[in-house]
């Protein structure tokens, strides 16, 4: 078996698929990715593939809009359908400061060229008829904002991946990693490997692996707990969200009725369990928000985490402290949705030194010794 | 007010040849058709026309559609969606639906070319829903792509019954029986051994009884007759189909032929009530020409050179030029393509309006099929049809249609070297290879083969005989495919049956699941591990395998016994998957209920 | 499912989506294809009754026999068999003679 590689990628997550894939793409198929578990055992496989393009900082609706782009050509190119569909985000708000950042935030995302509008309680129920509009303030809603399938997706940039020259190992855990200088020595549970150049794209499981380096990753894993619905008729397009009610939900094409809430007091760590508060929680705020799932059976609950960093943005880009470490971490529950573009620039910054289609450079660890703006726009 | 030089009625076969005819001379032309689109029946036939390579033969009826299209030039307008409600004493009146609004046009000629319509029959519940005529079958299958039934009985042997049995086919349908009220079949030999081959009974003296269901066909009774087409009781039998199709004719649409005082008369051999008209397919009104099935129910070869002789005559005497030679080609290509036993109907009705005339042909069919152990084609076609391409496509001059192609076909074995082009070519699907001892103890037999799914390589299938019955299990050593859509099957049978096989059936898969809930089958999941998708989880989130309502109660231990099979693992050495709750699917109202008690 | 997806001699021409209404129901057609045909893909063979309230529906598929008739978008005695869907249209089953409206 071939154990050097010019790269090695930790974590065969959508992060890590993406980044595989586009190193090939671009003509870099020396690579090896290790994944601990199986594809789509991490967060990919847990979260509710939301695609969202409606940001509070520019720098992540840019890089939202472009992995928007890819995503409507990655059935396509990767030739695996991946169920993706611009139902639109439809925010709701319940809070007067936030209301009138929104404001804000719309006019730049317009800036950008978004295609994003206000609405008010009465055109959001005009739109959605189904949605109990009381004490919502103001709403926004983006039509090429929609969702797809995680995993499909998960493995279509891996079997493209694959096609292209990449090997992949599942079940293939990383227990230490070794920087010599010249080269990575990588020991796993199937024996050693060795590569030039080393990324991190272990999600939940990214500050073990950057602290098996030494290099300090300031990120904290935090469970989120999950559900799905029996499934119905299809007819509720949007994923319906909002940061100050704290819930999201969404019909998948099967028609089941996925949705989360934040929990405040979840502590950080490591944690699959699931509560029935939860689902007590949930059920109380979704059933008088969508009053027609008061009917429907949930069917499954499951939990993933959040790879949180302190300002909740992504941290991107090529370690100071170790040359040829690269990182893409700290998703802090939008890792899905920007995958495709942090693959390609990341990809593009390993092999051609810049980016050439979304500046990274402001996502990189080295931001925190300056000031921390926190992206307010997550649930 | 429209203004045209000649106004064709119907943009079908005979339509649009009479306007390409009369356009290509500078004739002002207006088509007005009631579809959405031109080409009338052509557009839903997909199988391949007899006659002879100038006239579109091995090419199928919705692409000889596209090709006349392509040949109308600028003076040709078009007006679809559109109907003519009537010839009035002033006025030709048209209705164009897409505007909702009525127009009139006043036109120095007038070709009608209106086709005809189905020929309803009496039965118990013939108004039912799912009693439809054969060419809305077709029409549905073949224009729309929809199917309205699974399993379809279909009443009527004439071509138009044993072309639509085959299509349904091709369309995934079943056909349960051909009911045919006389003793022998009506149409073609070469169209009946195409639906016989693949087991479909033809119940002969035997005619539709009752049609069964309340809002809909569920079912069908047939009866058998006697001589004077009496039901004989005690016979009936029942067919469970939720559709039935009436192939019984088609019959001329005079309407508007009768408007125009053209004489109508009652010609039984042409279809019933028919107008009259001479060799160039003009009426007893000077200004007004009819071509296609409205004079007559024939075929689409004729209307279009029907179609051809109105537009030229037209085309002669608007621009008073000479086009007899043209004219006369046409006409006796005509007498060529009636010559044969099947079109003696037609001439019986045609010699009622002038007289006919008919052309020598060879009745002998060749009983020598060649050498044994050779590579070569053994042409089955017995009757005496219009129709050659195999005497055209044979690069070797083997085969050889002699005097006109009404004659039976004849193959040169010495001549022969065995290409096997002539089968993908026969638009009766009539011409096999066979090749005695191709190995010891096989014979090699090709057939022609348009139905899905198309087998695999290596694949072991069941032959059928002619009758579609089994023979024995043979092997697919190869497929030749074609653009055309007429495949080649090479089939490797047990020596002594290259005589007896003439078509197969895949090996029905029936349908082993492993998740009825999400309806995931065994051989998918055989399919995704193949693809490399080897965890529990993978399988699950790629097929949703165990995803459904049971929570992957029924399926999870079926999953995990075939990866542990597939890969060669215990089941220890397996990631077992997840579980999560709720156990039971609990609606949000009953945990809202619970919380408020709990409160 | 009614609609044929694979056949050994066509093709599907890929087709636009367009929504109609069956009686309230939102069903999907694609461009080009007649109400009839689009009703029948969605499992809807009964296009109304006659006069004496037997059901009726489609037959001839060329606009002749008058089988198929039906209310679109308000008009009586419509055609379904040889009219196109529209985005939006509104189909219902009409039920013996049209109605009159003052």
């Amino acid at each position: 078996m071939k154990t050097e590689y010019r790269i090695i990628v930790v974590g065969a997550g959508i992060v890590g698929c993406s980044i595989a894939y586009h190193l090939a793409k671009f003509g870099e198929s020396d690579v090896l990715v290790l994944e601990k578990n199986y594809i789509s055992s991490g967060s990919t496989g847990r979260c509710a593939g939301g695609i969202r393009q409606q940001w509070s900082s520019p720098h992540n609706v840019l890089l939202a809009m472009r992995s928007v782009k890819l995503f409507e050509r990655m059935s396509e190119e990767t030739g695996f359908d991946i169920e993706y569909k611009q139902g639109g985000y439809l925010v709701l708000s319940y809070d007067e400061r936030e209301a009138s950042q929104f404001e804000e935030n719309v006019k730049m995302q317009k800036n950008l060229g978004l295609n994003v509008e206000l609405l008010t309680p009465n055109q959001v129920k005009r739109r959605f008829e189904y949605v109990n509009v009381e004490k919502v303030l103001l709403a926004t809603f983006c039509q090429t904002d929609g969702h797809a399938n995680p995993h499909l997706a998960n493995f279509a940039y891996a079997h493209a991946a694959k096609r292209l020259g990449v090997t992949i190992l599942t079940h293939t855990e990383v227990l230490a990693i070794e920087p010599t200088g010249s080269k990575f020595k990588v020991h796993t549970s199937r024996g050693r490997f060795e590569s030039k150049i080393l990324v991190n794209a272990a999600g939940a499981y990214a500050g073990q692996v950057a602290s098996m380096l030494n290099v300090k990753l300031p990120v904290e894993s935090y469970r989120h707990q999950i559900l799905v619905t029996e499934p119905t008729k299809n007819f509720v397009d949007p994923m319906i969200i909002s940061f100050s009610g704290n819930f999201y939900i969404r019909q998948t094409k099967h028609g089941h009725f996925i949705m989360g809430q934040g929990d405040k007091d979840e502590r950080p760590g490591l944690n699959y369990n699931v509560t029935f508060r939860f689902e007590k929680d949930l059920a109380r705020k979704i059933c008088w928000l969508l009053p027609f799932l008061r009917k429907l059976r949930i069917v499954r609950h499951w939990s993933g985490h959040y790879n949180m960093s302190p300002d909740a943005q992504p941290i991107i880009g090529e370690s100071a402290e170790l040359a040829n470490f690269y990182y893409a971490v700290g998703f802090s529950g939008h890792g899905f949705m920007l995958a495709p573009a942090v693959g390609e620039a990341l990809a593009e910054k390993i092999l051609f030194g810049e980016t050439k289609h979304v500046s990274i450079t402001e996502l990189n660890v080295d931001r925190f010794e300056k000031s921390i703006v926190r992206e307010t726009n997550v649930v | 007010m429209v203004r045209t030089q000649l106004l064709v009625v119907g943009g079908g076969p005979a339509g649009l040849c009479g306007a390409i005819e009369a356009s290509k001379r500078g004739v002002e032309t207006l088509i007005v058709d009631e579809g959405v689109e031109l080409g009338g029946q052509l557009v839903k036939q997909t199988h391949k026309f007899f006659g002879h390579e100038g006239f579109y033969a091995s090419v199928r009826g919705f692409e000889i559609a596209k090709k006349l299209k392509d040949q109308l030039n600028e003076h040709v307008k078009i007006m679809l969606q559109t109907t003519v409600t009537g010839i009035y004493e002033d006025v030709v009146v048209l209705y164009d639906r897409q505007n909702d609004v009525t127009l009139e046009v006043q036109a120095d000629y007038i070709l009608l070319a209106t086709g005809a319509s189905e020929r309803f029959i009496q039965f118990e519940n013939n108004h039912l829903p799912g009693v439809y005529g054969a060419g809305a079958v077709q029409t549905l299958m073949n224009q729309f792509m929809v199917l309205p039934g699974k399993r379809f009985l279909m009443v009527g042997s004439g071509n138009i019954g044993l072309i639509v049995s085959y299509q349904l086919l091709q369309a995934g349908a079943e056909v349960a029986a051909i009911v045919e009220i006389a003793d022998k079949v009506g149409g073609y030999d070469v169209h009946l051994r195409k639906v016989k081959r693949f087991g479909i009974p033809i119940l002969l003296r035997h005619t539709i009884k009752k049609a069964l269901g309340q809002e809909r066909v569920t079912g069908a009774v047939v009866v058998q007759v006697d001589e004077n087409f009496q039901p004989i009781e005690g016979t009936e039998k029942e067919f469970a189909v939720d559709a039935i199709c009436i192939a019984t004719g088609l019959v001329p649409s005079v309407e508007l032929a009768a408007m125009a005082n053209v004489k109508i008369e009652y010609v039984p051999e042409l279809g019933g009530f028919v107008p009259y008209r001479d060799q160039n397919m003009r009426t007893n009104v000077e200004h007004v020409f009819i071509a296609g099935d409205l004079a007559g129910i024939e075929e689409a070869t004729t209307a279009m050179i029907e179609g051809r002789i109105a537009g030229l005559t037209i085309a002669q005497l608007i621009k008073e030029i000479d086009l007899s030679k043209e004219i006369e080609s046409l006409q006796n290509e005509l007498i060529e393509f009636r010559s044969g036993p099947f079109s003696e109907k037609v001439r019986r009705g045609l010699a009622k309006f002038f007289p006919q005339r008919v052309v020598e042909y060879s009745r002998e069919p060749q009983t020598d099929t060649g050498p044994i152990g050779k590579l070569r084609p053994v042409i089955e076609c017995y009757e005496n049809i219009p129709c050659n391409p195999c005497q055209t496509s044979c690069p070797t001059g083997a085969i050889e249609v002699p005097k006109n192609i009404n004659s039976l076909p004849r193959i040169d074995y010495e001549k022969c070297t065995g290409c096997g082009i002539c089968v993908s070519k026969c638009p009766g699907l009539a011409i096999f290879m066979v090749q005695e001892n191709v190995e010891p103890g096989f014979d090699l037999v090709i057939v022609p083969y348009e139905m899905l799914p198309l087998p695999e390589k290596g694949e072991r299938v069941i032959a059928l005989d002619r009758d579609g019955k089994y023979v024995c299990e043979a092997q697919v050593i190869k497929i030749v495919r074609f653009p055309h859509k007429t495949n080649l099957v090479h089939l490797k049978v047990p020596a002594g049956f290259a005589a007896q096989v003439r078509n197969f059936r895949v090996k029905k898969r029936e349908s082993v699941f492993v998740c009825k809930c999400e309806e995931v089958t065994l051989e998918e999941i055989e399919k995704a591990i193949d693809l490399g998708f080897t965890d529990y989880e993978e399988l699950r989130r790629y097929l949703r395998v165990g995803m459904g309502m049971c929570g992957g109660r029924t399926c999870r231990a079926s999953v995990l016994s075939i990866l542990s099979r597939r890969l060669g693992k215990s089941p220890e050495e397996l990631l077992k998957g997840h579980f999560r709750p709720p156990v039971m699917p609990t609606k949000f109202e009953s945990i809202l209920r619970g919380e408020s008690n709990e409160n | 499912m009614r609609r044929i997806f694979e056949h050994p001699i066509l093709k599907r021409e890929t087709a636009r989506t367009v929504r109609f209404y069956f009686e309230g129901r939102e069903l999907e057609a694609l461009e080009g294809e007649t109400v009839a045909a689009a009703l029948i893909a969605n499992g809807i063979d009964v296009f109304g009754e006659t006069e004496h309230a037997r059901p009726r529906g489609f037959f001839c598929a060329i606009g002749k026999c008058s089988s198929c008739l039906m209310v679109v978008d308000g008009e009586p005695n419509v055609r379904v068999c040889i009219t196109p869907v529209k985005e939006g249209m509104k189909v219902q089953r009409q039920f013996g003679r049209s109605d009159v409206s003052w």
